[in-house]
């Protein structure tokens, strides 16, 4: 929980408007709540290196990181800071770590950083041309039409399986042999997200067999020239294969040596360099930030935008993963909050933001780390207070980092902003020391698990549930739509019981279904009831309304 | 949109500043100095002074003048700048070429044969006539905007 000077200032803070705003959370009081980290986002660095070295921006911040850090650390506070796995700053900045990770995390440690951000602008192996085609290079494998072993001809097509949901048959070859871009909200981030293509061959003595790829290679979504091959888990070819002519026009590789044993073998045909590339950038900051910090414990927050599906290796080296691009665009400066939304075709937006998070709990939790739907965006235009207290409690809900994005002298105690980002109740969810991310346990769009379909249809109402560290449940009903919910919904505790009972402890389970009586506290209103009987029911909920519950079982 | 010609290219980010302050009539012997006081350059053009300015610098440039000197607001709704395939592509640039693109200051290319993949090309490079014609298309915002703001 924090500051990060991003949505509030974008390119243009600098270290007065930091500084005022380490005061504000002082004033505010909002480290009492937990808002403890100041991060300094993009646009703070000398744009390029001096001596090889990273330097603050002399007219932002004349005075230096570390006496920057010194500042917010005399104010009881911690200090973060931004950077990224390519060559460059998403800003532009020629500072990126890439290739930097040892001098750079020397000066990171040496500015007392508490907390880095790491971004994945100008990142070479996957996205250094941006969103430009020609970047499946290396994320893709090329087309495969055949591979040829042991004197026999297998076609991609008849002979071998795809596995996961990207790759496909195009005519008699096989194409999109790699992962999803998780960078837009397109695709769902459950399930096997990335494709192999899969031979499986049978030979009659164990030995080393020369395996030949007939491939055409392109640098097209879909269609790159990296490609690795596997007999079953070992790893024999890991390389980029020469160019061909066109992505339709075939070429046979050279021979590649494979150890067979004797019977079925699983050759697989892929490219998982998309993910394991950026890993490797991450994993290579980590060990940097290790070695020099000696044991200090540095908050590592990772933002490849769910580009790479880190919600499957980001527990690995981070502590948070970004789950999509930005939440706004619109950011503000000294003098205007910027602007967000509640709804959008793409990633700028809460619900959009959610949409994604919400069925993403099975990868988070104390034992590996927390989705990322990206910094709040309360303060901000162009949202009511209804959706900021929705945006807070789902936030709260899903366990995600509350990170402040809002010029805090546009807050006053007291105030409907600062009422909504310190809710204790709500941020007890957010802070709960069991750590478990809320499961989407109903949702009034038709569909068979409410915990795993993607919806992006905002016409619904979903409801969450998650077991907390004293025994009690807490349950939030959201009204994704703009239109108010009229009718009456109702769970009963069985429901929530069943589809919760993977994360719930066997003791509370029991104790909520033999309770028959249950003391309910509204987390927003702050109003107490109980409720006698087996269910719990919201009469009406506001468009882009909530309602969130704290369940006690009563003897 | 016009390709960039041999003969044309190389604008420097020092000479499309003197440029757009010139047609604008803001007499200043520093033109750099005058942009970063009116807080609508950044350090990095004052280092950056002399290599090309790409477009992505052209819509940060002249978003932050709108913005800054001539106290044009944003358009509150960038959804529209949703074709340009590369928009989101620089988290820093985004707002930028959404507010110049959709104000039809600065166009974007069509990549694909049959249409349909707009392309603003953030780090690409145009001829000092198309970047001409920006910054008249920017007086001509102003002109209007600028009128519908005084009253």
């Amino acid at each position: 929980m924090g500051w990060n000077s991003w949505n509030a200032f974008g390119s243009g803070n600098t270290e007065e408007l930091t500084k005022e705003m380490v005061r504000r959370i002082t004033e505010l009081g909002l480290y009492k709540y937990g808002y403890q980290y100041v991060v300094l986002d993009d646009g703070c660095y000398r744009p390029e290196r001096v001596n090889d070295r990273l330097q603050s921006d002399p007219v932002k911040f004349p005075s230096g990181f570390k006496a920057m850090a010194d500042f917010v650390h005399d104010a009881g506070l911690k200090f973060g800071m931004y950077n990224d796995i390519g060559t460059r700053l998403c800003s532009g900045a020629e500072v990126g770590i890439y290739k930097h990770e040892k001098t750079d995390c020397e000066d990171y440690i040496g500015w007392d950083i508490d907390f880095i951000k790491v971004d994945n602008c100008y990142y070479m192996w996957d996205n250094a041309t941006f969103a430009a085609p020609e970047n499946a290079v290396y994320s893709y494998a090329p087309n495969i039409r055949s591979v040829k072993i042991a004197g026999k001809t297998y076609s991609a097509v008849k002979d071998a399986f795809i596995t996961g949901s990207r790759a496909a048959v195009n005519d008699d070859y096989v194409t999109f042999i790699g992962t999803f871009d998780g960078t837009a909200p397109d695709h769902s981030p459950v399930g096997l997200r990335s494709s192999e293509l899969v031979f499986e061959v049978e030979v009659a003595d164990a030995g080393v067999y020369d395996l030949v790829v007939t491939y055409a290679t392109g640098k097209e979504e879909g269609t790159g020239a990296w490609l690795q091959v596997a007999a079953d888990d070992d790893i024999v070819f890991d390389e980029m294969l020469p160019a061909t002519d066109s992505p339709e026009s075939f070429a046979e590789s050279s021979p590649v040596n494979i150890s067979l044993h004797a019977g079925i073998n699983r050759i697989r045909l892929m490219n998982h360099r998309r993910q394991e590339n950026t890993l490797y950038s991450y994993t290579e900051i980590r060990k940097e930030l290790e070695r020099f910090g000696k044991g200090r414990d540095i908050v590592f927050s990772i933002c490849e935008w769910g580009k790479t599906q880190p919600q499957n290796w980001g527990h690995l080296v981070g502590d948070s993963w970004r789950i999509l691009n930005d939440i706004t665009f619109q950011v503000g400066s000294d003098g205007n909050p910027g602007t967000a939304a509640w709804e959008s075709d793409y990633t700028t937006s809460i619900t959009s933001q959610y949409n994604k998070a919400v069925i993403m709990d099975r990868f988070a939790g104390l034992d590996k780390g927390w989705n990322d739907p990206d910094m709040l965006v309360i303060g901000m235009d162009g949202i009511t207070e209804t959706m900021c207290v929705s945006h807070m409690a789902m936030w709260c809900m899903m366990n995600s980092p509350l990170m402040l994005g809002m010029d805090l002298r546009r807050v006053s105690k007291g105030d409907p902003v600062f009422n909504i980002i310190t809710n204790e109740d709500l941020i007890a969810l957010d802070q709960d020391p069991l750590g478990i991310q809320a499961r989407r346990i109903f949702t009034t769009y038709p569909c068979d698990d409410p915990s795993l379909e993607y919806i992006r249809d905002n016409n619904r109402v979903d409801i969450l549930a998650k077991p907390l560290a004293n025994g009690d449940i807490a349950l939030g009903f959201f009204n994704l739509s703009e239109n108010d919910h009229t009718d009456n919904i109702t769970v009963s505790v069985d429901r929530i019981i069943n589809a919760i009972d993977s994360i719930i402890c066997t003791a509370d389970k029991d104790r909520f279904l033999n309770a028959g009586a249950y003391r309910i506290k509204d987390l927003i209103s702050k109003e107490y009831s109980e409720v006698q009987g087996s269910s719990i029911s919201v009469d009406m909920l506001f468009g882009c309304g909530c309602r969130v519950f704290r369940i006690t079982t009563l003897t | 949109m016009q390709s960039v010609q041999d003969h044309d290219i190389n604008m420097t980010r020092e000479m499309f500043i003197e440029s757009l302050l010139k047609t604008f009539g803001v007499e200043s012997w520093n033109a750099l100095a005058y942009g970063m006081e009116h807080g609508w350059l950044e350090y990095e053009d004052e280092l950056c002074k002399n290599d090309p300015v790409t477009r992505k610098h052209i819509a940060r440039i002249l978003h932050m003048f709108l913005l800054k000197e001539k106290g044009i607001c944003d358009l509150p709704d960038i959804g529209g700048a949703g074709v340009l395939r590369d928009l989101y592509d620089c988290h820093v640039c985004a707002n930028h070429v959404a507010q110049i693109y959709l104000r039809g200051i600065m166009d974007a290319k069509d990549l694909a044969s049959d249409g349909g993949f707009l392309w603003f090309d953030l780090d690409g490079e145009d001829s000092q006539e198309n970047i001409h014609e920006y910054i008249r298309r920017t007086v001509e915002t102003v002109n209007n905007e600028g009128k519908v703001a005084t009253l």
